[in-house]
């Protein structure tokens, strides 16, 4: 029955991915007094890319075709390890958060050098870029969850969810109001939103992850755009379960899971207001200045895992 | 009865390596003589895995005692950590000499060939002598063997002044390097008697605490010197590129870990341990190693450098284990020391794997290109196949991603630095979990680094026209890069192999260390995310798809050239800036003609990174000794009355000493 469960709330991360990018752009809409595309947009977009057929340039290895692939794959594996309905995940037990981080930036390896096969100055340029951005935003990421992972002394991640889970909501501490900070500030880099990247520019001089996938058409395009999607939705669901799963159901039941999963797609509105709401008051940082956001980022979350000491466990 | 075949075998590793070998290849004026030497060397060398297998994975043992043909007692034996690292040396050797023997053929006429190899093989014993030496004198002759034999396979090609400069630097070096040691050995001798190792092992618990300082400190520069840890790798970058492609995969990928041997060997056999300050000043190193040298590798578009900074990154994720471990060990937590360790030396493992690998890579390159500018290449995935996929393998493995070995040693570090949270003091509570973020911020610069050196070199289109041209590598090349990648790869996803023995071995080390449990959790993990990527992989790939040819959107342009790629240097651009702190490079613009510099006819422009460890480190300690070599030139007045007049008072002064010494 866990298992069951577990399956399905990777179902839902997954096939619920794209439906995330559609609020999202909808609630941004609302707020620029638009009218805004249907939120059910980016599903008629991947379908319709997939019926497309794949147009690879002439310079390109199996490296260019293989590299959605890839990105994919490690994506659905990273959701594996998220917590959704209840503290427990496929691969969550066996393994820990290293994993999910890592399994990120491998896809975000393998993107890159499609990047580059394509041969053309903006895969370079988005590459490029990327590739200081995600640097930078590697150790405040891990260094965030180290922080809650002290506190839960877990590795695990729902064993860090568990163990908040017992806790009251008053009870939170200061280092998860730093590492909640700092995490959030490298959701926003990891997954290409503003102020660090603009997801929906197209303009050659401010593009870091579009430029990167530029070259890349029909079904390609499809896992990319659905990757990228399922990314946002596992890192949101991510800052859920670390700081906010109360409601997660913590026996199996019928209406416990159903309990959770309405409670679960409350928070996620919420946090989907907000990260509208971030992109629609800030301003996208100038190329050099994404750095010391992510630098901000940094000296938080090392707060953060330096006051574990002081804090009573 | 096995031990006597053991010690037989090892005996025919020793004496096919040390003798036959090299008196075949000089002897010999026939390819097809050379050719039997070749295989001899790697024969000895599979004899030389499965006799280090039986004494890494098996309980066995093997001791061989020459003492009694030499005038100081040379004796050899294998214990787990030296199994352990003679498996290292024979498994990496197999296929280096393979890519080798294609590799030679091809660049050297036959005379230079035959001592390539002959070097070579002696360049091995050495290695081989050092980490299975069971007393001082065998260790010492065997260290500086593998430094003098190592410079003359430097010298290999050709001796430019340049190039005999960089060897000077090199063998000056390691020699105040080896003076550390031979003295770190020496200080035992009071306390042992004797330099054979379980003397020196037994005399370890009696040293008292102020020798002990100095001995490990002398250890830690002298080993430190060898493994290219910073500020004492200046040797590194300048010996490694210039050597030939194989033996630069010999000595970044296995010499360097004979230095890990050696400080292993001293720390936790000899000493077992120290206060926690010593655990400290090892991470500190590691970590300043590993910044820096992925920094200082990131900026250069030289492949064969490039990859020697990475070593000095790798050396330095390599202490951060042993330092962590160290620590455990001073707060009297066995068992997560023995983690740390064990992460220590996988990644020595793994690191002598990917590293060979990408060094014969980089050799493969220069073989199709002659060349290893990063600049000048381009598109040679489509034309080396099988390199460029060995070579991705070696880069996914350095980066440290998941289903390549490189991941597994770099998170067991990850794990212990979070177990020193648990630890009762506060000083480690928080610096190492900091070192989370060290260990990350390394690996991220490194993903950008080989995203770099791969996406340059092996996409896109050629940049050059050998690159054009470029042809797949002979067959011994490709199948000793195949061997290779498929080793990084076996590790990767089934690590259990190697954790299980490393585990026992590390028991012998520290007293009282059981099995951590994340051995267990990452043996049992892997494969099921191995498992879920390739399912993925494979669903996708099940989508009928019509694929067709179309042109890269040049932007309105008919066609896009090679020169409109991002370059090597372009696409590091962003974290040179960004970091130009640690560069500070010396930039120098210089437009003709001077006096009207709004329109000039040429710009050059050149921007040289500054080698601050030269000019604040080097340089004044280097003025100092020649200041004093100048003033004792005032003693050399070349007249014989003084020199005679020298002998008199020494001879004076030495009567007097006696006289009152009584």
């Amino acid at each position: 029955m866990t298992t069951a469960i577990n399956v399905l709330q990777a179902l839902l991360l997954i096939l619920g991915a794209p439906l995330v990018t559609g609020i999202v752009g909808k609630i941004k809409a609302a707020i620029q007094r638009r009218q805004g595309a249907s939120i059910w947009r980016p599903y008629a977009e991947i379908a319709k890319l997939f019926r497309k057929e794949d147009l690879v340039p002439p310079s390109a290895s199996w490296v260019f075709r293989f590299a959605p692939k890839v990105l994919f794959a490690t994506a659905v594996c990273a959701v594996a390890f998220v917590p959704v309905l209840q503290p427990s995940a496929l691969l969550g037990s066996r393994g820990d958060f290293f994993f999910l981080v890592y399994l990120l930036a491998l896809g975000r390896f393998f993107l890159s050098l499609g990047a580059l096969d394509g041969g053309s100055a903006f895969g370079g340029m988005g590459a490029s870029r990327d590739a200081l951005i995600s640097t930078l935003a590697e150790a405040p990421f891990l260094l965030g969850l180290v922080a809650v992972s002290i506190m839960s002394a877990h590795a695990d991640i729902p064993g860090i969810v568990m163990w908040t889970l017992q806790r009251n909501v008053f009870d939170i501490s200061a280092v998860h109001i730093l590492a909640f900070t700092s995490l959030a500030m490298v959701v926003l880099a990891e997954t290409g939103r503003m102020p660090v990247d603009n997801p929906t520019t197209h303009l050659e001089l401010t593009m870091i992850h579009e430029g990167m996938v530029l070259e890349y058409s029909g079904p390609s395009l499809a896992l990319v755009e659905w990757a990228s999607a399922i990314k946002l939705h596992a890192m949101l669901a991510l800052l859920i379960s670390l700081f906010g799963p109360w409601g997660m159901a913590s026996t199996v039941s019928v209406w416990g899971i159903a309990a959770a999963l309405l409670l679960y797609l409350a928070k996620l509105t919420a946090l989907m207001i907000l990260l509208a709401l971030v992109e629609s008051v800030v301003a996208k940082l100038r190329m050099y200045l994404v750095p010391d956001f992510l630098g901000v980022a940094s000296a938080v979350s090392a707060l953060a895992v330096i006051f574990t000491t002081l804090v009573k466990r | 009865m096995q031990v006597v075949s053991i010690q037989v075998a090892f005996g025919f590793l020793l004496a096919s390596l040390g003798l036959l070998a090299p008196l075949v290849l000089i002897a010999s004026r026939t390819k097809r003589v050379r050719a039997f030497a070749i295989a001899l060397i790697v024969g000895s060398n599979v004899v030389g895995c499965f006799v280090a297998g039986l004494c890494f994975w098996g309980e066995s043992k093997l001791a061989l005692s020459f003492s009694r043909f030499t005038p100081f007692p040379f004796a050899l034996a294998l214990d787990k950590l030296s199994a352990f690292f003679l498996l290292l040396i024979c498994a990496v050797t197999v296929p280096v000499a393979l890519f080798a023997a294609a590799y030679f053929d091809r660049h050297y006429d036959g005379q230079r060939c035959k001592w390539a190899w002959a070097f070579s093989s002696l360049f091995l014993l050495s290695m081989i002598v050092v980490v299975t030496a069971s007393t001082g004198f065998a260790f010492l002759v065997g260290w500086e063997l593998m430094t003098l034999v190592s410079a003359g396979l430097i010298l290999m090609e050709g001796d430019s002044s340049e190039r005999r400069h960089n060897v000077f630097v090199y063998l000056l070096m390691m020699h105040a390097g080896a003076a550390a040691v031979v003295a770190s050995f020496f200080l035992f001798l009071p306390y042992s008697h004797s330099l054979d190792f379980a003397g020196i092992r037994a005399a370890g618990a009696v040293v008292p605490a102020g020798t002990r300082v100095v001995i490990f400190l002398l250890a830690f520069v002298g080993f430190g010197t060898k493994a290219g840890i910073i500020p004492l790798h200046l040797w590194l970058p300048r010996a490694h590129p210039i050597a030939p492609s194989p033996v630069s995969a010999l000595m970044s990928g296995v010499m360097l870990k004979t230095a890990v041997y050696g400080f292993v060997r001293f720390a936790f056999d000899f000493l077992a341990g120290g206060p926690s300050w010593f655990g400290y000043v090892v991470l500190v190193a590691g970590a300043v190693s590993g910044l820096l040298g992925v920094l200082y590798a990131i900026a250069e578009h030289d492949l064969k450098r490039l990859l020697a900074y990475h070593s000095v990154e790798n050396i330095g994720i390599i202490y951060l284990g042993l330092g962590t471990s160290l620590v455990f060990l001073a707060n009297h937590a066995p068992v997560l020391a023995a983690l740390a360790l064990i992460a220590a030396l996988l990644h020595t493992f793994n690191h002598a794997l990917f590293k060979s690998l990408l060094f014969l890579g980089a050799g493969a390159i220069s073989n199709a290109t002659h060349t290893v500018d990063l600049e000048e290449l381009g598109g040679l995935q489509r034309r080396m196949p099988v390199t460029g996929t060995a070579f991705l393998i070696g880069c996914c493995s350095i980066v440290g991603l998941p289903l390549f070995n490189g991941f597994i040693s770099e998170w067991l570090t990850f794990r212990s630095f979070l177990a020193g949270s648990v630890l009762m003091s506060t000083k480690a509570q928080i610096v190492l979990p900091l070192m989370v973020g060290v260990l990350a911020l390394i690996g991220g610069l490194a993903a950008a680094c080989f995203v770099k050196v791969f996406g340059v070199a092996f996409l896109g289109r050629p940049r050059s026209r050998e690159a054009e041209n470029a042809v797949e590598a002979p067959r011994l090349m490709r199948g000793g890069m195949t061997m290779l990648a498929a080793a990084c790869l076996l590790i990767g996803i089934l690590p259990g192999i190697l954790l299980r023995p490393l585990a026992s071995l590390t028991q012998v080390l520290i007293p009282g260390a059981g099995v951590p449990d994340e051995i267990v959790s990452i043996a049992r993990i892997i494969p099921w995310i191995a498992a879920i990527i390739l399912g993925v992989t494979a669903l996708t790939a099940l989508f009928r798809r019509v694929q067709r040819m179309a042109p890269t959107w040049g932007c309105g342009l008919s066609q896009l050239t090679s020169r409109m790629q991002y370059t090597s240097t372009a696409f590091s651009k962003p974290i040179r800036f960004v970091f130009s702190s640690v560069y500070k490079p010396d930039r120098t613009l210089d437009k003709l003609p001077a006096d009207d510099p709004y329109f000039p006819v040429s710009i050059s422009y050149r921007s040289v990174r500054t080698t601050s460890y030269e000019k604040a480190l080097y340089r004044p300690f280097v003025d100092r000794i020649l200041s004093l070599a100048h003033q004792l030139r005032r003693l050399q007045t070349g007249n014989i009355q003084v020199y005679l007049l020298y002998i008199f008072l020494t001879l004076v002064a030495l009567l007097a000493f006696l006289r009152f010494q009584r």
